[in-house]
């Protein structure tokens, strides 16, 4: 009879898995070669923060001897040392920290122990765990008591009324070191640094985020389980990990295709998420882009198409020439491509082939343009598109819109049914992005699904009456001769 | 009845005794008094920040007094302490946060707690920087009017707030005895211990200076500074 208690032991320790305490503590000293290999070319030898690769990184490396962490599920200022084994195997979403996972996990607890050792008066102190209040699910009630108490306790100071980061204190956000920091979109979860489960997030919110000027609500709230509340408005703000597109499509319409971004008839078709990147192969390059994504819907008619497109930007720049420039995005297309075997170099093409591009620039509106790389962008007079752009909380919705059939062979003519090689690019002028500084996506494929005609309603009831004639056809005659023959 | 009345009188006989002959106290028992002038041979700095954001608590127009410089060049805002001296009266510490501004700018405070107070209305979040005690960054919102901290170890802790990133105080906890420099650069610190003390002043952009004074119980000795550019 003992048996099944000391398998259920077991079971539930190999449940618990990776999230289990070591059965004994790292070991420092094991892990000072891996470490040397693979964390002191950002962290530096001595744990400072100060390696090599640091100057390009934003966030910057943490500093481990400055005993400063941002991700804690204690009570006190020091990590657990679970906290600091989940940082190093999942990484750090949005910052250049990479997951582990691909280290044993005897190795990862060795760097854990290694790590603590910059700071180890710090952690001498005995820690206790954060203790949260009891958990609320998620109600249309809870979301609201949510939102409520973000606007009252002004979350959207720097968070931004939407939750998108783009609240009037952004700019002046500094870190503990006094480098500029971003306060988080609070509506792409996927990025938050500590993990975007629900415990994460209350956690977040009621701890602060230490070395950040995000602070601990939880003696701050109104209610200690509002906690929950706002962690469910947070949730409700939108969907989790958006499922990106492989391939772009266009949706045929008889209607007028509506101008206003904001219309019905485009924010109800389905959004095609692009994830973008930052522009890193020619210099100046862009390793920490402002834009991650951008949402595309596409319709067109007989005679025009339009573009509607979506993204995140905290800021609606007003171009200064210096520090600021225009937010513009791009859609680049391979005019002749199309079935060809080769593309154009999809870096805005090069010298042997070229790209056509319909941007929208903010202080310009719709603008086409040819290039034969980054340098060399060429605006196309007589412009016969246009577009209307409009910012709302931090965010960009945009319509552009063009002529199916091109004037000349610069432009693209955009035929249906066929797979048109299409890119992405996108800039944050008030983030300082312009010419090569900028995200960027590799080429996809755009397709115009093809009209609907109706025969696909009308021919297989027709198949099947025609089907059934030519069986009762056949009955008929077998019955005849049958009766004739008796 | 009377033998408990009777108990109670020399309980209360003992205790007025002991009080009056001194057993330890609050209050140093014949300190003498510091009476500290700083100096300073600049010219005030003060930096003005536009403000977008609550401006109808904060103005339109932040302004950051990083030097005070009064009559005869008298240096405000400095922290003249005597970290060595025991004893003294416990102060509590009590910082508000109205206008957008830490009131007053530098606190002074003995081990122990602090009274964090927002007057404004509006979310502030108070952010210390301190190393000997643990550093805290905590919300205020509108309705949280009053918090309370503590610093139990000795340390000039460095406070802001994030919201509003002008906004900057300073919390001295200090052992001994301690006072803020006024307008016109001076400082009393009472209840000194008889004795030689080292008088340390420090001011948050000048730095620190420190000079060797010897108090006498019931009078004043006056010591000045002169911090420099």
């Amino acid at each position: 009879m003992r048996w099944p208690a000391a398998s259920v032991v077991a079971g539930l320790s190999l449940l618990a898995g990776a999230s289990a305490a070591p059965a004994q503590p790292g070991d420092a000293g094991a892990a000072k070669p891996l470490y040397d290999l693979k964390c002191a070319g950002c962290h530096g030898e001595k744990g400072d923060g100060k390696g090599p690769a640091a100057e390009l990184l934003d966030p910057r490396p943490r500093d481990f001897t400055s005993g400063i962490y941002k991700i804690r599920t204690t009570a006190g200022k020091m990590p657990s040392d679970q906290d600091l084994f989940r940082v190093v195997t999942e990484g750090m979403p949005g910052t250049s920290m990479p997951p582990w996972s691909v280290l044993p996990e005897r190795d990862r607890w060795n760097l854990v122990a290694y790590i603590k050792t910059f700071a180890a008066d710090k952690f001498k102190e005995p820690q206790k765990k954060l203790e949260l209040p009891k958990d609320v699910a998620s109600s249309e009630e809870s979301i609201r008591r949510g939102k409520e108490m973000f606007e009252a306790i002004e979350c959207n100071k720097c968070h931004g009324d939407a939750g998108r980061g783009d609240g009037p204190s952004r700019a002046e956000l500094k870190d503990e070191w006094g480098h500029p920091i971003r306060p988080a979109n609070l509506a792409k979860r996927w990025n938050f640094r500590g993990g975007s489960s629900r415990t994460d997030i209350a956690t977040r919110i009621a701890n602060g985020v230490l070395g950040t000027p995000m602070p601990a609500f939880l003696e701050a709230v109104e209610k200690p389980e509002d906690v929950w509340h706002l962690t469910n408005y947070i949730l409700s703000l939108e969907p989790d990990v958006p499922a990106y597109a492989t391939l772009v499509t266009g949706a045929r319409v008889t209607e007028a295709i509506p101008d206003d971004p904001n219309a019905d008839f485009w924010l109800k078709r389905p959004g095609q998420h692009i994830p973008l990147m930052g522009q890193v192969i020619v210099d100046p390059r862009n390793f920490n882009p402002s834009i991650d994504m951008v949402t595309v819907r596409i319709a067109y008619t007989d005679t025009e198409i339009a573009f509607h497109l979506t993204w995140d930007d905290p800021t609606p720049s007003k171009p200064d020439g210096k520090q600021t420039f225009a937010d513009v995005v791009a859609l680049q297309f391979a005019p002749g491509a199309e079935g060809a075997a080769e593309r154009p170099y999809f870096l805005m093409g090069d010298q042997s082939g070229g790209v056509y591009q319909l941007r929208w620039e903010s202080d310009r509106g719709a603008v086409e343009a040819t290039a034969n790389g980054p340098a060399k962008v060429a605006r196309l007079a007589a412009s016969e598109a246009t577009g209307k752009g409009v910012y709302d909380k931090g965010r960009y919705r945009v319509v552009l819109r063009r002529p199916l059939a091109a004037k000349d062979d610069k432009r693209m003519t955009f035929r249906p049914a066929v797979f048109l090689p299409i890119a992405f690019q996108a800039w944050d002028g008030g983030a300082g992005e312009t010419g090569t500084r900028m995200s960027l996506t590799s080429w996809y494929y755009l397709r115009l699904e093809e009209p609907q005609s109706v025969a696909r309603f009308v021919m297989p009831p027709v198949a099947a009456l025609l089907a059934l004639g030519a069986m009762l056809l056949v009955v008929w005659t077998a019955n005849r001769r049958g009766s004739s023959g008796s | 009845m009377r033998k408990g009345l009777g108990a109670f009188a020399v309980v209360a006989a003992v205790l007025a005794a002991a009080a009056f002959f001194g057993l330890p106290s609050a209050t140093a028992q014949g300190g003498g008094t510091i009476e500290a002038d700083v100096k300073y041979n600049g010219a005030p700095v003060i930096e003005k920040v536009k403000v977008n954001k609550d401006t109808q608590k904060c103005g339109n127009e932040a302004v950051v007094e990083k030097v005070v410089v009064g009559a005869n060049k008298g240096l405000a805002n400095a922290v003249v302490s005597v970290p060595g001296a025991k004893g003294g009266k416990a102060v509590k510490g009590v910082i508000d946060q109205q206008g957008c501004k830490f009131v007053p700018h530098v606190v002074v405070m003995s081990p122990g707690e602090l009274e964090i107070k927002n007057s404004d209305d509006i979310l502030h979040n108070i952010h210390t920087y301190s190393t000997a005690n643990p550093p805290i960054n905590k919300a205020q919102p509108k309705f949280r009017k009053s918090m309370t901290e503590k610093f139990e170890k000795p340390e000039i802790i460095k406070v802001t707030c994030d919201v509003h990133s002008w906004m900057l105080g300073w919390v001295a906890v200090t052992p001994g005895p301690a006072a803020v420099t006024d307008g016109n650069g001076v400082a009393k610190l009472e209840n000194v211990p008889p004795g030689k003390h080292k008088v340390e002043v420090w001011h948050e952009t000048l730095g620190k200076q420190e000079k060797e004074v010897e108090v006498k119980a019931g009078q004043t000795t006056k010591v000045s500074f002169e911090l420099k550019k």
